[in-house]
């Protein structure tokens, strides 16, 4: 196992795992840190396994979601600030 | 991978667990919004020096580079944006200002 793994795997356990508890529990808005934990922790994480198994060119994974993380979640904070 | 890259690296994945497993232990919501702050605008920019440094200059280092700019640009700004509909949650700003 290389170290790109090691970190990978290191950030899917002590990253994604909060996420994902944060995420489900508590109210819509409150629930809102865990989904704003989860993107970043995921483009990371995707670009540690790009570097460790993919071509460079699946880069652009990471990037995509990076923008699109950033619509979605902009997306959620919206209609509950409407909603609440 | 080379030393500097990896401590950068590893410099950048301890940011981000600490600050992630500190948001379990914080209770409202701003609180875990700031704990959050970290992971976007110095974990992230770690990680991605260091993969830059591994892999030296090419167009995947700039593509890199270009994610966790834009992660630490957009961070902050959702945050703003979900401790500013907590505030108005909890009646700390007036609702009708313009968002």
């Amino acid at each position: 196992m290389t170290g790109w793994l090691v970190a990978a795997v290191l950030l899917m356990a002590g990253g994604l795992g909060p996420a994902l508890w944060l995420a489900a529990r508590g109210d819509a808005v409150g629930r809102l840190a865990g989904l704003q934990l989860a993107g970043p922790v995921t483009v990371l994480t995707l670009l540690l396994l790009v570097q460790a198994y993919g071509p460079s060119s699946a880069v652009i994974l990471p990037l995509t979601l990076t923008v699109l993380a950033f619509a979605g979640t902009l997306l959620f904070i919206r209609l509950l600030g409407t909603t609440e | 991978m080379t030393v500097v890259a990896q401590v950068l690296v590893f410099a950048g994945v301890a940011v981000v667990v600490v600050s992630a497993l500190a948001m379990l232990r914080a209770r409202t919501l701003l609180t875990r919004l700031h704990l959050l702050a970290p992971v976007t605008t110095l974990g992230a920019p770690l990680v991605g020096i260091g993969l830059a440094v591994a892999n030296g200059w090419s167009l995947g280092s700039g593509a890199i580079l270009l994610t966790v700019v834009l992660l630490a640009v957009t961070g902050p700004v959702l945050q703003s944006a979900a401790g500013r509909v907590e505030a108005q949650r909890r009646g700390a700003i007036d609702e009708d200002l313009p968002s």
